[in-house]
């Protein structure tokens, strides 16, 4: 009995809700023969993995659903060793080489020459070609997307990528160029709503409209967190109405509380209980960009118009500061402390 | 006044006790503030004691004279003895005092009544009652139980005795000062003359200890004490009120508190140590006498002084400008006293940053003065201040007290210092008072009472050390006669030689002056005596076999362990003391290889023999048959390095055997290597010697060599060497090659130039660059000198800088107050924020990809200086943290490997990555996981365990899952039930669980690396060239040209495509192949190891032993 976002999980082309003329192009391109390499694009949530997970299975039938995980040790230059995971089925695979950070290059060099210089064994495969599925392809660093992009032309008969991105941003134009792109937009409201409805009818809950709405809205078109929210809405409480509070999840819990915090007192000593609560967002492997938004978010309303600009231009600042640096604390106390002395001189009637 | 006298040299004895016990009570009731100079210092009678206790002045008739001044009204010019300066760094308990004053006051009324009456029972009840609030009243009693204690002269065994006589003494005074008080006023200038010779007479006082008759009057005095002290315990501002009514009682309290500080006065004057400490004398002298008590009422700040004799200097001194003290902050209630709340009340005038020239003072001319800087100065930076007052022959003290001149004061002073100040009154002075002072005083300090103590003890260190030197000459001499005298026999003409060596010397100093008797070791004297008993009990010991340990516990050790830092006499010491105790040394030092098979054979020979200096001597010399004996003294032992392998352990090994003892040396104890000596050598410690044990000894040496040095550069120049006695002596030898004399300047530059560096510590670094005085507008230090100080850890000290910059109270910000002030300190503090993370993005530059290394000066001064220079400041309040980001970095780590660890095991049924598990799947399997399991217990246990295999999470992603949490649902605000909890570990442990693979480093994965790796290395080890080019080539037919480096890297594929077919074969022909292939693995690893251990030594062998595993 998994959580409901994963059991209810279309396993088809046709079972697939929303974007419907998405689908059916991944549909013909299937069925053509001539698969090209796929650049999967759009935020997370919006339904990419499935979308790919479905394509595979018109390509390969359903052989392609009986995956496992292997692990393979990789030696880098420096006579270090990696342990990497592989999800694989006979036709494809699927791996994550920012797991291995900066030592990507390594995996994508050695797995895929590996895999591309082998031709399929099995004669009754409906492809000649294996499918590599590159997840969270937007965190390659540069060698390893460099290292991709002749072997994505020099081995195309016997491999077809299909990298999954967030934004393009990060995927340098070379590897954009040979591949065709595809855009998995966020599923509107409308669309959550539906799924939610449906998910809950197939679960047998008594359906609350104006909840399901909220949800959608608090989920930020997220459908992934859609369902989790939904789900644990109903795990924690008997009756669902329409009133029903959605239970925040806990990092958010503890930003709003450093929102307050803020908020309540200027002062440096304040900064400093400020900076131990950071460091637990951060030492429990919440993103520092995360963090600095949602932040940023909570704080926003509770200032004076006049501000918000400002205060959304250090934002932005400082999380470009965030990429760039290595220490993020630095950063996001820096962040605090810019906001406490803009705010504190806006209240004294100062300018700044 | 016969009755009085009678009574003085009555009360005595018991009078004695009395005072003693006030004198410890300070240190015994730590925690109660003393205002007064309660507290004698206990002086520990040395040698130097001699001098002054002569016979002669027993009789002296001036004794009897009291001291007169009755005026200090405020305590300012007391003495302050440590003890004293501890109870009153505790928190002020006035409480104390109440108690008091009702016992004493009925005591006085009976003193005064009658003068010679029944003296004797009245001071036992005032001891005992002083018992009652002085724990040390038992000791006093016992004193006073045997008043001939006093006879005193062997200071060695009585450190008491002295003191008490010296007690007895004062309250004579006190006596006489009462009724010349009560009575006829018009002696008091001549008692007032009589001061100075009191001082130096105390030990006459040995006379009177002989009347033992009581008197009443003593009991009085002391009784009076207790009343001063109550006294000075009320707030300053009570006191008039308190004074007017009952003038003779506050005489009474005036006389005692004058009584004690006398006692303190005369106690320091036999601290031959204490050289410089004569500030308190002068003050002394100053203090006014004849005013009457309402006087005595006026503000302490303008503590009036009227020397009785007033000379010029005390004139200058007074008029000197001086400044008032900020108030210090209460400290009622809440021991935390919030520097910044306090900060924000006070405004203070932007510095001037003006410069002032330093002023040219004469020379020595604040000799006797005691100065505290405290604060930071507008236009002097502390260290110069310091050194300028040192330069001129004052005293710089880091906390005030009570023997304090004066009081450097400046802004942002700390609030203890100026509770200090507003305690004793204190003098307190900015820098341009103390520029003034330097001005106006005369040389020498002139004629003021200080300065003359100055002189007399001055006079007195040039007279010993001039004794010292010329019992050295006189040894020499006899030891050159000895010489020749054997000698003259066979060489007549050996005389000549001697002579003519006496005058030109060619041993280096630190061997001419090495110590060659006990008394001449500088600190350290317990150790070497410690040394000298091991080996002289060690054949005892040895034929016990060492199963005594004594009550050293050294009688078990066959070897002793000398350490401590270098230039402090560690193998001098062991060469005396082997000496002394008449063995013969052998000695072996880094010079010598001490490898393990060297400590082996090399020492043989030298463990079962006997010294030949025990069978045969020089022609004409006598067979010293106790030189048999041997010992080995092994120095630098930490020093046995690379090329003595095995040597230390070999060493440990002979310690456990040897029949001769061994003197192990070493700098320091700690360092892993010597571990093996932890229990095989008995551990002693040499510290470094302070300042007052060496400069003796250098001042010997000094006019021995006739080279003049004042005792303020010998300081300066112990102080520069941290007491690292050879290199003082070098640097004199040095110095006397083209110079005479030596002035504060010239020792100063010459202990920088020969400075050691040091290292200084994150803790060290992050409080020098934010306490302020670098930033400060006196501050003379450069951006470079900033800079070097991050370089001292470049690791740490821009994590330490972050990790404390909130806990300052910028300097910046003192001229606002108010909101206007925080608002100031925000924009520091967020300029500081920024600039530390400008300091972050430099720092990616430098240990990103690029290596930027020529970027560290960069990083220095954006994360380190920029940011202290805006919010460097008092750091009060706050103590220096170590970097939390190390721990939060760690935790980090850790964390992210067990969502790693979770998102795997999910990974068949997800398809999100890890921040989706952690964000959005995270907060719903804890509370499907954990939360159920806590609010419904047992019932839930089926549910979660099958939610966990539908996931394939393990118990360990359970627990990982429970750390994760944070805010709300934090592992620390969760308590499961444990009966729950283990019920649960329980039927979760009984069931089988699907796993979604066979981990890579259980079995498959490594097996396979670890055969192919062995191969590789052989390959390419014996076919560089050959087989490799090959693959080159094949390499460079690839989209990109590889460089040689990835040879290994190149065959890697290989290896791994091979290792999978195999494993695909191994897997399906099931478990029998791969076991085989696992033995063959392992006998493979066993051959590889035996090959690489002699060549890589542990670590690969580690390493292969985890791969085979």
């Amino acid at each position: 009995m998994a959580l409901l976002v994963d059991k209810y999980r279309p396993r088809s082309i046709e079972a697939l809700t929303y974007h419907e003329d998405l689908s059916e192009r991944l549909r013909s391109l299937a069925q053509s023969g001539d698969f090209p390499h796929l650049l999967v694009y759009g935020p997370s949530g919006a339904g990419k993995k499935t979308r790919i997970v479905t394509t595979l299975r018109e390509l390969y039938g359903p052989g392609v659903e009986k995956i496992k995980i292997d692990s393979r040790v990789f030696q880098t230059t420096s006579n270090r060793k990696l342990e990497f995971n592989i999800v694989a089925s006979v036709y494809h695979l699927e791996i994550t080489p920012s797991d291995v950070g900066n030592f990507d290059r390594v995996v994508i060099q050695d797995l895929l020459k590996e895999v591309a210089q082998t031709q399929q064994v099995d004669q009754s495969a409906r492809q000649r070609f294996k499918v590599v599925v590159i997840n969270e392809a937007d965190h390659l660093s540069r060698d390893a997307q460099a290292a991709l992009r002749r072997t994505m032309e020099k081995y195309s008969p016997n491999l077809r990528l299909i990298l999954l991105a967030n934004s393009t941003a990060n995927i340098i134009a070379p590897i954009r160029s040979r591949t065709l792109l595809v855009r998995v937009a966020a599923p509107t409201e409308v669309d959550i709503c539906k799924v939610l409805s449906k998910v809950g009818k197939q679960e047998g809950w008594a359906e609350a409209e104006g909840l399901n709405k909220r949800i959608a809205k608090d989920s930020g078109r997220n459908l992934r967190r859609a369902l989790l929210m939904f789900e644990a809405v109903h795990a924690q409480n008997e009756k669902v109405t329409d009133k029903t509070l959605i239970p925040p999840p806990d990092w958010e819990a503890l930003i709003a509380q450093i929102a307050d915090d803020i908020m309540a007192e200027h002062t440096p000593a304040r900064i400093l209980l400020v900076r131990a609560k950071l460091y637990d967002l951060l030492s429990h492997c919440i993103p520092p960009t995360t963090i600095l938004k949602s932040l940023t978010f909570k704080l926003i309303p509770k200032i004076d118009d006049a501000l918000k600009a400002d205060v959304i231009k250090w934002s932005a600042f400082y999380e470009h500061r965030i990429r760039l640096g290595s220490k993020h604390i630095f950063h996001l106390e820096a962040f605090v402390a810019k906001f406490m002395r803009i705010l504190e001189s806006y209240l004294m009637g100062m300018d700044f | 006044m016969p009755p009085d006298i009678r009574s003085f040299f009555g009360g005595k004895g018991s009078q004695a006790p009395g005072s003693s016990q006030e004198q410890k009570a300070p240190k015994d009731a730590a925690k109660e503030r003393k205002p007064k100079g309660r507290g004698k210092r206990k002086v520990l009678s040395d040698s130097e004691d001699d001098l002054v206790v002569e016979p002669t002045k027993k009789s002296t008739p001036k004794k009897p004279p009291p001291k007169k001044q009755m005026k200090r009204d405020s305590p300012v010019g007391e003495v302050t003895t440590t003890s004293d300066y501890f109870a009153s760094s505790g928190k002020s308990k006035p409480t104390r005092s109440t108690p008091m004053k009702p016992k004493a006051q009925p005591e006085r009324n009976a003193a005064e009544e009658p003068k010679a009456s029944s003296a004797k029972s009245t001071p036992k009840a005032k001891v005992i009652l002083n018992s009652e609030h002085a724990i040390n009243g038992t000791s006093s009693s016992r004193k006073k139980g045997k008043p001939n204690y006093a006879v005193v002269l062997d200071d060695e065994d009585s450190y008491f005795a002295p003191k008490v006589i010296k007690d007895d003494m004062d309250s004579g005074e006190d006596i006489f000062v009462s009724d010349y008080k009560t009575g006829r006023k018009g002696d008091v200038d001549a008692y007032e003359s009589d001061d100075d010779e009191d001082e130096i007479i105390q030990p006459t006082r040995k006379t009177m200890k002989g009347a033992k008759g009581t008197s009443s009057k003593k009991q009085v005095e002391s009784s009076d004490d207790g009343i001063g002290i109550q006294m000075k315990d009320i707030p300053r501002k009570d006191i008039p009120e308190y004074k007017e009514p009952k003038a003779g009682k506050a005489t009474n309290g005036t006389k005692a508190s004058k009584s004690r500080k006398r006692k303190s006065e005369e106690l320091e004057d036999n601290d031959d140590e204490d050289e410089d400490d004569i500030a308190p004398a002068s003050k002394k002298a100053k203090a006014s006498k004849g005013k009457s008590p309402a006087k005595k009422a006026t503000p302490k700040k303008k503590r009036e002084e009227e020397p009785e004799a007033r000379t010029q200097v005390d004139d200058i001194l007074d008029k000197i400008p001086t400044v008032r003290a900020p108030t210090p902050p209460s400290r009622d209630g809440d021991k935390k006293f919030n520097y910044a709340a306090f900060n924000a009340n006070r405004s203070e005038p932007a510095p001037s940053s003006s410069a002032a020239d330093l002023p040219v003072g004469a020379e020595n001319c604040l000799a006797g003065l005691t100065f505290v800087f405290t604060g930071v100065l507008d236009s002097l930076e502390r260290t110069t201040g310091q050194e300028l007052v040192k330069r001129l022959g004052g005293k710089v003290t880091a906390a005030p007290s009570k023997k304090t001149s004066f009081v450097v004061l400046g802004s942002d002073a700390g609030p203890k210092k100026l509770e200090t100040i507003k305690q004793f009154g204190l003098k307190t002075i900015n820098e341009h008072g103390l520029f003034e002072l330097i001005r106006k005083l005369p040389a020498n300090g002139g004629d003021s009472k200080a300065a003359e103590q100055y002189e007399a003890k001055k006079s007195k260190n040039r007279r010993r050390s001039k004794k010292a030197a010329e019992e050295m000459v006189k040894q020499e001499r006899t030891e050159a006669k000895k010489a020749a005298s054997t000698n003259a026999g066979s060489k007549p003409q050996s005389m000549g030689d001697i002579a003519g060596s006496a005058t030109t010397d060619s041993r280096l100093w630190t061997v001419k002056y090495a110590p060659t008797a006990t008394s001449m070791i500088c600190g350290n004297k317990g150790q070497v005596e410690k040394i000298q008993s091991w080996l002289r009990a060690w054949p005892v010991n040895l034929k016990i076999k060492f199963k005594k340990p004594g009550k050293d516990g050294w009688g078990i050790f066959r070897a002793m362990c000398l350490h401590g830092p270098p230039g402090i006499g560690k193998t001098t010491a062991a060469h005396l003391a082997a000496k002394l105790e008449g063995y013969d040394v052998i000695e072996s030092n880094a010079s010598d290889t001490r490898s393990k098979k060297l400590v082996e054979t090399g020492l043989r020979g030298v463990l079962d023999t006997t010294s030949l200096l025990g069978y045969f001597a020089g022609d004409g010399k006598k067979v010293e048959a106790e030189k048999k004996k041997i010992v080995l003294v092994m120095d630098e032992v930490d020093g046995m390095s690379a090329g003595d392998r095995g040597g230390v352990g070999a060493l440990a090994t002979v310690c456990r055997k040897t029949s001769i003892p061994i003197i192990l040396i070493c700098n320091d104890r700690r360092l892993p290597k010597m571990k093996p000596f932890d229990s095989v050598a008995f551990d002693l410690p040499f510290r470094r010697p302070t300042v007052d044990q060496i400069r003796q000894r250098i001042m010997t040496i000094c006019f021995r060599e006739k080279l003049k040095v004042p005792p303020n550069v010998i300081n300066a120049l112990i102080e520069g060497s941290h007491a690292d006695i050879r290199q003082v002596i070098n640097m004199l030898s040095t110095a006397k090659l083209d110079q005479d004399a030596m002035d504060f300047d010239g020792g100063k530059k010459m202990s920088k130039s020969w400075e050691k560096h040091v290292i200084l510590k994150p803790w060290d670094i992050v409080s020098k660059i934010l306490g302020g005085g670098m930033f400060a507008p006196s501050s003379t230090s450069m951006l470079n000198d900033k800079i070097e100080l991050y370089f001292n850890d470049h690791e740490f000290s821009n994590l330490m800088l972050q990790e404390n910059y909130l806990g300052t109270n910028p300097i910046l910000s003192n001229t606002y107050t108010g909101k206007g002030k925080n608002l100031k300190i925000l924009e520091l503090v967020d300029n500081a924020a920024e600039s530390i993370s400008d300091g972050d993005l430099v720092d990616r530059m430098i240990h990103g990809s690029q290596q930027q290394w020529a970027l560290m000066p960069t990083h220095a001064v954006f994360s380190f200086v920029r940011p202290a220079s805006f919010v460097a400041g008092s750091q009060a309040g706050s103590q220096t943290r170590f970097t939390s980001w190390l721990g939060n970095n760690s935790k980090q780590n850790k964390l992210m490997r067990f969502i790693k660890e979770i998102q795997g095991h999910m990974r068949l049924r997800t398809s999100g990555d890890r921040h989706e598990i952690r964000q959005q799947y995270l907060p719903l399997l804890w509370y499907r996981l954990v939360k159920e399991l806590q609010k419904e217990g047992k019932e839930r246990i089926d549910d979660i365990i099958a939610l966990m295999d539908s996931y394939y999470l393990t118990k360990e992603d359970w627990d990982a899952v429970l750390e994760l949490g944070v805010g709300p649902m934090d592992i620390a605000n969760i308590k499961i039930d444990t009966q729950a909890k283990s019920a649960f570990t329980r039927t979760y442990n009984q069931m089988t669980h699907p796993l979604p693979y066979m981990k890579a480093s259980q079995v498959v994965a490594p097996t396979k690396k670890s055969k192919e790796r062995p191969d590789l290395e052989e390959a390419i080890d014996e076919s560089d060239s050959g087989v490799s080019s090959g693959e080159d080539q094949a390499v460079l037919d690839d989209d990109k040209p590889l460089d040689l480096k990835k040879d290994k890297y190149v065959a890697a594929p290989k290896k791994k495509k091979a290792a999978a077919g195999k494993k695909a074969g191994a897997k399906g022909k099931g478990k029998d192949r791969i076991k085989d292939e696992r033995e063959r693995m392992r006998r493979r690893a066993r051959r590889m190891l035996s090959l690489r251990r002699g060549r890589e030594g542990l670590r690969s062998e580690k390493d292969v032993a985890t791969i085979f595993v």
